[in-house]
């Protein structure tokens, strides 16, 4: 199979993919619905994590920052200047983008990796939340409303809740994100990030321009998470310097792809798959407990807790996640060519 | 394979964070419901029909922190609402016998989760919803009743502009942050006043993260000079990730104001507290400004004698009220802690509901926001100057905060004179 061939496989999986899930709002009550958004948000936001953190092995955990720029650029150019958050998306895009490419040439060119690196895209998510929280602009640390507005306006990128549109949005921006990542899967600079993150010197001494492209793939993941925080202010209608820039939200976003595969294409769907329904399901689990379990029954916490182990447990038993265990797992049930070419 | 350690490494911070907002659960004393009856909940897995209504429970929908680090003020809510339930049960329900079932939902303080349990419950056919303790959380859900057309009752939540969106659904119980602020400066020069103090000069110590203390902050400062108070020194902190101020209380005690003004959470206010003491800090009065410390019995009991003297400006309940009291003491009684103001207002939220419904004599979403919205209830248990009712924008017209001070050990209401329990004393407890 040649290389083009290989792309338009992969091409066709997530069309394979993604066309079923088109008919899932007319399928399934409201409340899923709202979960499928969920999950296909999250989903999106550790595919653009991925980018960076697993094809060219530049762990960051400090994603909040694009997320914030995007979610706060989007907001101020509707609030302020009346511009569609579909415009206010690709400002928010192209800023975080700039300032991921400027933030990581700084991180880069002096050499910061490995847990410092990490580190120090934390403390740049900080910063920007402290400095959001002060700044009178953007209403301090008391935060932005989107002004609610009746039915649905696709020019204003808002919606009745209860209708698939917001859905529809979350998909398409996923098939995007995915069609980035399988591009570069493919493609010579996805093939350098892969030979930055298995061995930065190895790939200099290839003649890998090792600094610019580390620099774009943070330039390519932040515009990307970027998008993902337009998204969300639009489908909240509200935010604050915790919501854009907290730490929980870079935690939330590197979760999806830890679990699901770093470094693979479809590692960061799996996750979502995995975790946000599960998040929903052990709170379903709590509420109304099988007869057995009874002394679970509205026990706060208790979720929390189920989610916690079963995560410890994934992180303990397959550090490459599901889509890492699957690989294996299939390669010892079919010893052949096959497990040579996948990378990672 | 390089990378591996470094991920592994960050995999494990990444749990640390899971565990430690799963661990702040368990610390909160969570209420054992084995000494009273507390009312069955019931979530079922389909949402009913609405037309086969007439003979089912009437929905109400609660959403409240019951996990994570603001879990001891969320169950008491969640807690106090099963109480009122289960007393308008007994009483025979409303609309001629129809009950109320509660719908229960955690948000753990998470704006993301927030809505999709306000969604849930929407789904599962709530008619009304309380919520939500937090700013953040109650901007989210509040979009989502309004969007939904079911009327939401903000028990707690503090933020100004969440009835600034023209919500039609929307209705708070509480005072909101301009009302705190402003009458926080108001009652601190009424005070000064008939305490003949001299008080011109504040510097004002806030919770500079979530939105809470500087949307209250901003009040006060906007009011002060109307009152004659100067703010010399404004320091916003991060209440939940600080360990020390007492290079911040430094700086102000070089200012020498006259009043440190406080507004912010439990564990930040004693902090302060504690650090004012360290530098020997020279005020005359400290003055919280809707502060969760200073007007809390465990205030007392964590602080000892440096509780003496402590001023609060916020909402509470009615003190000089019997009614209130023995709210509290059957609270007490059923759930095993003093019941904190919160759960107070949770409790009377759902009255407020209760009274719309049967004013309205339906449970259609609809019919009951209509009837919120000529709410008069004077029979309610908090210390406003007249009954309950909604301007147009939702927001409770009387609702106004109380100050309340430490004296020998108890927290009592000293100001406004209508409210006052007791003479309030001009003092601090390090000086003493």
């Amino acid at each position: 199979m040649n290389h083009r061939q290989r792309l338009l496989q992969d091409y066709a999986r997530l069309a394979a993919v993604a066309l079923p899930l088109l008919a899932v709002p007319f399928l399934v009550d409201p409340f899923l619905v709202s979960l499928a958004i969920l999950t296909l948000y999250w989903a999106y936001l550790g595919n653009a994590w991925n980018i960076m953190g697993g094809y060219a092995g530049q762990f960051s955990f400090g994603h909040a920052m694009f997320y914030g720029i995007g979610a706060y650029t989007s907001t101020m150019l509707l609030l302020r200047f009346q511009v569609s958050p579909w415009l206010g998306m690709l400002a928010g895009a192209g800023l975080a983008a700039l300032f991921g490419a400027g933030a990581g040439y700084l991180l880069f060119r002096f050499g910061v990796r490995g847990h410092f690196f990490a580190l120090g895209t934390f403390a740049l998510a900080e910063m920007l939340r402290l400095i959001a929280a002060e700044t009178e602009f953007i209403n301090r640390s008391i935060g932005v409303h989107i002004p609610l507005i009746r039915g649905d306006s696709w020019w204003r990128l808002q919606f009745e809740r209860t209708q698939g549109n917001y859905y529809f949005v979350i998909l398409g921006l996923f098939v995007l994100g995915m069609a980035v990542t399988i591009g570069l899967h493919r493609s010579h600079l996805g093939a350098y990030f892969q030979a930055i993150r298995e061995n930065e010197e190895a790939a200099a001494a290839l003649g890998v321009d090792v600094l610019r492209y580390k620099v774009y793939a943070v330039a390519l993941s932040a515009a990307l998470t970027a998008m993902g925080g337009s998204f969300f202010a639009q489908y909240f209608l509200f935010i604050d310097p915790t919501l854009a820039f907290g730490v929980s939200v870079s935690v939330q976003i590197l979760l999806r792809p830890i679990v699901g595969g770093v470094g693979t294409v479809w590692g960061p769907l799996v996750g979502a798959l995995l975790l946000t329904p599960l998040a929903e399901l052990t709170r379903a689990f709590v509420r109304t407990p099988p007869p057995s379990l009874e002394f679970l029954r509205g026990r706060s916490g208790v979720d929390v807790m189920i989610y916690g182990a079963l995560l410890i447990l994934v992180i303990l038993f397959i550090p490459d996640g599901l889509v890492g265990a699957g690989r294996r797992l299939w390669g010892r049930l079919s010893p052949g060519p096959r497990g040579g070419r996948r990378p990672s | 394979m390089s990378q591996r350690p470094v991920w592994a490494w960050l995999a494990v911070l990444v749990l640390a964070v899971l565990v430690l907002s799963a661990c702040a659960a368990p610390a909160a004393p969570q209420a054992e419901t084995g000494g009273g009856a507390a009312p069955e909940e019931v979530a079922p897995a389909e949402a009913p029909g609405p037309e086969e209504a007439q003979a089912e429970p009437i929905r109400i929908g609660g959403i409240h922190p019951l996990t994570g680090g603001l879990a001891a003020d969320g169950i008491q809510m969640d807690n106090a609402i099963r109480m009122a339930i289960q007393e308008l049960n007994e009483a025979g329900g409303v609309l001629g016998g129809r009950t109320f079932e509660y719908l229960s939902a955690d948000s753990t303080g998470s704006a993301e989760v927030g809505q999709t349990e306000a969604e849930r419950l929407v789904n599962q056919g709530a008619v009304a919803l309380i919520c939500c303790f937090q700013s953040s959380v109650t901007s989210n859900v509040a979009a989502i009743a309004e969007r939904s057309s079911v009327p939401l009752v903000i028990d707690v939540a503090v933020a100004d502009a969440i009835l600034q969106q023209g919500y039609r659904y929307v209705f708070r119980l509480q005072p909101n942050a301009t009302a705190m602020g402003v009458y926080g400066a108001q009652y601190l020069r009424e005070l000064a006043d008939a305490l003949g103090a001299t008080v011109q000069t504040a510097a004002y110590m806030y919770d500079g993260t979530t939105g809470y203390g500087d949307s209250v902050r901003a009040a006060f400062a906007r009011k002060a000079p109307e009152v004659g108070i100067e703010l010399v020194a404004e320091v916003g902190y991060d209440p939940f990730g600080v360990a020390d101020l007492t290079t911040e209380l430094t700086r102000i005690d070089q200012l020498a104001p006259d009043v440190l003004l406080v507004t912010g959470y439990y564990n930040d206010g004693l902090l302060i507290a504690r650090n004012a003491e360290d530098v020997d800090l020279d005020v005359k009065l400290v003055y919280g400004v809707a502060q969760g410390t200073y007007d809390q019995p465990q205030f007392v009991e964590d602080a000892g004698d440096l509780a003496e003297c402590f001023l609060d400006s916020n909402y509470h309940w009615d003190a000089s009220n019997p009614k209130a009291l023995a709210v509290r003491e059957k609270f007490q009684q059923q759930y095993g802690e003093p019941m904190r103001t919160s759960a107070v207002l949770a409790y009377q939220a759902m009255y407020i509901i209760a009274d719309a419904i049967q004013r309205a004599g339906s449970a259609e979403p609809t019919a009951i926001r209509d009837a919120l919205a000529t709410t008069d209830y004077a029979d309610h248990i908090l210390p406003y100057p007249g009954p309950i009712q909604f301007d147009e924008a939702g927001e409770n017209i009387n609702a106004r905060p109380v100050v309340m001070q430490v004296q020998d050990g108890r927290v009592v209401q000293v100001w406004p004179p209508a409210v006052a329990e007791a003479e309030p004393r001009m003092c601090v407890s390090w000086k003493q």
